[in-house]
Formats: C-alpha cells, structure tokens, sequence
C-alpha cells in the first residue's frame, strides 16, 4: 500500500513538526520570563533593541506603501460597487473595518515574513552550519534562550506596532477616495471612522497582530535551527520559512476570526 | 530542579578519577555506524591526545564528551554524570567548566573578536564591564593575538579566528579544555606556538586537556596519553611511548606514515588494459 504509506509517513512528519513547535514555544516562553531587563542578562537587551529597529523601523516605509495602496484598491473596488446602491458613504465602514479588523494585522504579517522571517530563518540556518549553535551550547548557552528569545520580544512589540501603522495608512488611502468622491474633509471622515470603530475591531487586531508574531518567529527559527548539512540547505530553511509562516499565518487568522465571530460580538 | 548546580562544586564532590569516562559508546548518522562500542577513561590534569584517520570518527567522540550528541549506546560520563541522563542544570553546569575550540573554530560572526571571547564572562558572571575586558585583552594576548578585538572574525585569517576561538575557550578558566584538530590550517610556527600554550596550561593550571588531531609531531609532544581511533573502534591508549611501539600494524603505519597501498603509478594504468 504504497498511498497508504506515503500518507502515513507525511503525517507523521507533519505532527512531529507541530510537536517541535510547540516545545520550542514552551521553551521560549520559560526564558522569555526570566529575561526581565534589571537581571545580568543585559547583552539581550541590546539584542532586543538591535531587532526592533531591524524588524520595525526598517520596514515601515514598505509597509506603509503596501498597505495604503491596499486601502486606495479597496475603496476603489468598493466605490465601483456600492455607486450602484447610491451608498458610496459604506465605504468608510468598508475601508475602516476590513483594515483594522482583518487586512491591517494580515498586511503587516506578510510584510514581516518576507522582510524579517526570511532574513531570520537564513540567520539561524547559518548559525547551525557553522557550528555556531553548537558552540553556544557548548558554552552553556541555550540556543532558544540566546538567540531567538531576543527575536521574539522584539517581533512581539514590534508587530503589534506596525500593525497599527498598516492600518492607519490603509485608512488614510481610503480617506483621500472619499475626499475626491463623497466631498469629505480628511477630519470629517476621521470622525466618522471612529464612530463606526468599535473597541472590539482595534483589540482583535492587535490580538491577531500577536498571534502572528509568534508563529512567524517560531516557524522561521525552527526551520533555522532544524537544519543540517551545507549551505544549500539554508535556502531551502529560508524557503520553507516563508512558504510555512504565510500558510500558518492565513491558519491562524482564519481561527482567531471565526473565534471572535462566535464568541466576541 | 529547584538546587543550583555549581561546575566547581561537583567537582570538588567528584574527586575520584577517572574524571571522564567513556564506556561502550556507539554512534550512528542514519546507517552509517561511527562510534562503535569505544571505550575511554581520561584522568584529571592528564593531556589525552586522540589520533586517528579522516573519518575515524575522532571529532564524533568529541561531539559526545561535550554533551552535543545523544550516543545510540554506552555512555558518557563527566564527573560521574551520566551526559545522556543529566538534567538540564547538570549538563549545563558541566558544560561552564569545559572549554572548546571547534575544529572550524565556530566564531559569531555577528559580533566582534572581543564580544566573542568576553561572551562566556557576560553571560555567565557578574563581573563589571571593565574587567570583563581586561579578561578579554588578557586571553586573547596569551594566544597572540593582541589588537584585534574590534574587529569582525571575517576579517581575520583562519589561523586566527582558530587562535581566538582557544581564547574564547579559555575565558571561563575551564577545567576540561578540548581541543579538535588544532594545527589544521595553522604555519609550523603559530602551531608550535599553540603546542607551548597547551603545555604551559597543562603545568600552570593542571586542567585536563583532550586534543584531537592528526599532528603527529605536536601531538607527541603535548600527549601524556594518546589513544588510537580506527574506523569507529578504540585501537589502543597508552602512553606515548607503548603508542610508539604498538604492534598493531595501523598504528604502526600511522605512526610511520606508511600509504595504505602502493601507490600507482602510471606504468599500471597503461599495462592494465
């Protein structure tokens, strides 16, 4: 039964996977704790903040580019539509609501992964080639500790940021539609995207902001670490780190919406 | 594990020898069998030299004396901690008093020389940054590197990085340095050079040194013991002297660099058609 077979083992493969995940999250969150910024660890706090400008700052400017032009396209798209129904006013609620609920946190994830998830996946991936995690280890470092703890803190504050950056230009691009079309002023149709915002919307995109970050600084370092053998495999890391978060990332959104559908409304 | 494990005081608990003893150890990559069945006791403050053939399975063995690999079979012992069933806290208590220098000297290459070899000392103490570098020069000067910290590892030869890679092994003050394949890439003169270092550590500090290599000449000179590896088995340890006239016929050939085969010369391909 060679089908049979084959299903068996990429299962199997597959649940081994998850299963490293989630120690190396265990893992993570154990020494996350413990690197408070008054202890003696203060080479991770330089790390940390090193990370942070990498992650953030300079990736805003694209972001920031991608998610307004998302923004224009939507309230173009939209428009189109809803001129039909003489209701082109529901373009605000389309453009404030889908950004901040669903394409701000997603836009900013996908931005993150191929910026920041592949430069970290080829990092790691280097590191176990030239023995450099091995040597960590050798000196009493744990890999999990030294070297993505730093990535992780730095992706958990940064993400969230730049999720709200995404979706303010996003709303901004949607802003400049209806200031040519519907004759609001930029202050008019800020108020009114307030009004239309709920609580609800900006905390579950920052929620789905964290979720993502998780999965794209564990997906991208495993794939890091579980490399063996030569160069050609830290491209095939950095590939299935990319290939891998984008899939689990449009998963989780997935979860956590229908999650907020039926238990948050 | 509430209990703090200190490296000095398991070894002030373990005072009987042998400090590192390997008993039966087997190791495999897939199917291919490295280790089989070697077994090996190094004394404390002895130098235990390891030779053997590319592919012997020298660099394998030290891989599972520093705890970086679990042995398909047998055992590791350190202090007698058994390294496959050490928690956490020992193997890593272990591990702050041993010092390695990886054969591709296995610097970070996103920091410099310095950070490199003050990186132990940061993580691992508590002393103030001043003195953490006075250390730092401090190591890197007994290797003969001095001037060197701010650079990049990249931007060192390798010969260089191999040298402050020993200085980085060195930081802690280790009580168990292991040494693979040290003169590789290295001039006779830096070479000798090492050997003299190995040596004055060896009388000034009394710390046990295992160096694995395929020198014979530094290797003879360093050893207090030596033990042969061929094809994954322990051929013989002894003294360099019972190494020296073993009877074994691979240890005899090694030993005298005799080629395995006649080598071929161009006769044999032309009369072999």
């Amino acid at each position: 039964m060679p089908l049979l077979d084959a299903v068996g083992h990429y299962s199997v493969r597959q649940a081994e996977y998850l299963g490293a995940l989630a120690i190396q999250l265990w893992r993570c969150l154990r020494f996350t704790i413990r690197a408070h910024p008054f202890g003696r660890r203060r080479l991770r706090w330089k790390r940390v903040v090193g990370q942070m400008a990498e992650i953030g700052v300079h990736s805003l400017p694209v972001l920031c580019l991608v998610s307004g032009a998302t923004g224009l396209i939507m309230a173009l798209q939209g428009g189109a539509e809803l001129r039909k129904f003489g209701a082109m006013d529901a373009v605000i609620n389309l453009v404030g609501t889908s950004m901040t609920r669903e394409l701000g946190p997603l836009i900013a994830a996908i931005v993150v992964i191929g910026r920041s998830g592949s430069a970290m996946s080829a990092e790691v991936a280097t590191m176990a080639v030239t023995e450099e995690l091995d040597a960590l280890r050798a000196m009493a470092l744990d890999p999990v500790d030294f070297v993505l703890v730093p990535k992780y803190l730095a992706m958990l504050v940064m993400l969230p940021c730049l999720t709200v950056m995404a979706v303010f230009s996003g709303i901004l691009a949607g802003g400049v539609f209806t200031y040519y079309s519907l004759d609001l002023t930029l202050i008019q149709y800020f108020l009114r995207t307030g009004d239309i915002l709920l609580m609800r919307d900006i905390i579950s995109g920052l929620v789905k902001a964290g979720i993502f970050a998780t999965v794209i600084v564990h997906v991208s370092c495993l794939e890091g670490f579980l490399v063996r053998g030569g160069p050609v495999s830290v491209g095939r890391a950095t590939t299935n780190a990319v290939v891998k978060s984008i899939f689990l990332v449009v998963l989780a959104d997935l979860i956590s919406t229908a999650f907020f559908y039926f238990y948050w409304r | 594990m509430a209990m703090k494990f200190s490296p000095r005081e398991l070894l002030a608990k373990h005072q009987r020898e042998p400090i590192i003893e390997v008993s039966g150890l087997k190791a495999c990559y897939g199917d291919t069998v490295v280790l089989d069945g070697v077994d090996l006791n190094i004394r404390r403050g002895e130098t235990m030299v390891i030779l053997g053939g590319s592919g012997s399975g020298k660099s394998t063995l030290l891989r599972h004396i520093e705890g970086l690999e679990r042995p398909a079979g047998g055992s590791v012992r350190i202090c007698g901690i058994d390294l496959a069933k050490a928690t956490y806290q020992q193997l890593f208590a272990l591990r702050r008093m041993m010092g390695v220098s990886f054969q591709s000297a296995a610097m970070f290459n996103s920091m410099t020389v310095g950070e490199n070899v003050a990186l132990p000392l940061l993580e691992h103490t508590d002393l103030a940054e001043s003195t953490i570098n006075l250390m730092t020069r401090m190591k890197l000067q007994q290797v003969g590197l001095s001037g060197v910290e701010d650079l990049y590892p990249m931007q060192l030869s390798g010969g260089m990085r191999k040298r402050a890679s020993l200085a980085r092994a060195l930081a802690m003050d280790p009580e168990i340095l292991l040494f693979d394949e040290p003169s590789a890439g290295l001039d006779p003169v830096i070479a000798a050079g090492l050997d003299e270092l190995i040596l004055r550590l060896k009388s000034a500090f009394r710390i046990t040194i295992i160096v694995v290599t395929h020198a014979l000449s530094s290797a003879f000179r360093i050893a207090d013991r030596m033990c042969m590896l061929y094809e994954g088995k322990m051929l013989a340890v002894g003294t360099v002297d019972e190494i020296r006239s073993h009877p074994h016929p691979r240890i005899h050939q090694f030993i005298n660099r005799i080629p395995s085969q006649p080598e071929a010369s161009s006769h044999h391909y032309i009369t072999g058609f």
